[in-house]
């Protein structure tokens, strides 16, 4: 009897969720925009909490003149801060295109708005991973 | 450009952070808020803490 009612429970299909290239997209959303991989799954409100939070940490990073660093680095730890930083989307290259120059690495606040800028593309790996999470329907 | 002094800068970097582990880490409103306040409890104790422990070192 209760193996039966085992293996109905078994039989029982989940129910189908996003495709694989759904799901990367919504992760790829994720990633350009901070939480809008999440507006898009319909979770607003942690899409807009998302949003503010992982930009006033970007933006607080580049008022105190955080560094960019360059991919062509000699350094392995600038080359990991270039990813890092790179997490946080079309943040990044928009700076650059409305005139951030990099950063100026003497002024007294630097060392903190580098750990600004790189902390909000970690936050914004993990905001892809939530996504990924909720796609795949293992959050809800 | 913003200058901001040690302190300041730990408190807005752990309540950030804490908003984003927060809503993040758990599932209901009332569990983000308690795991939120609880993450920048530990940031700013922890901080707190160690600069107390690191006082008399001379480097």
């Amino acid at each position: 009897m209760a193996r039966k009612r085992a293996e109905s429970e078994i039989a029982v299909k989940p129910k189908a969720g996003p495709s694989r290239a759904t799901r990367i997209g919504f992760c790829v959303a994720a990633w350009t925009v901070p939480g809008l991989g999440h507006l898009l799954l319909g979770r607003r409100w942690r899409a807009l909490i998302l949003f503010c939070s992982i930009l006033a940490m970007f933006f607080l990073g580049l008022a105190m003149e955080g560094e960019f660093f360059s991919r062509q680095s000699d350094s392995y730890l600038q080359t990991l801060g270039y990813f890092g930083e790179l997490c946080v989307g079309l943040a990044m290259p928009a700076a650059g295109f409305f005139g951030y120059s990099g950063g100026d690495p003497f002024f007294v606040s630097s060392d903190y708005g580098t750990a600004f800028l790189v902390t909000a593309g970690m936050l914004n790996a993990l905001t892809i991973l939530d996504v990924y999470d909720i796609a795949l329907g293992r959050k809800p | 450009m913003m200058k901001i002094s040690h302190f300041p800068a730990m408190v807005l970097f752990s309540f950030l952070v804490s908003v984003v582990f927060g809503v993040l880490g758990k599932d209901s409103p009332r569990d983000r808020l308690i795991y939120g306040a609880k993450v920048f409890g530990a940031f700013i104790g922890f901080a707190l803490l160690l600069g107390w422990l690191m006082y008399p070192l001379p480097w």
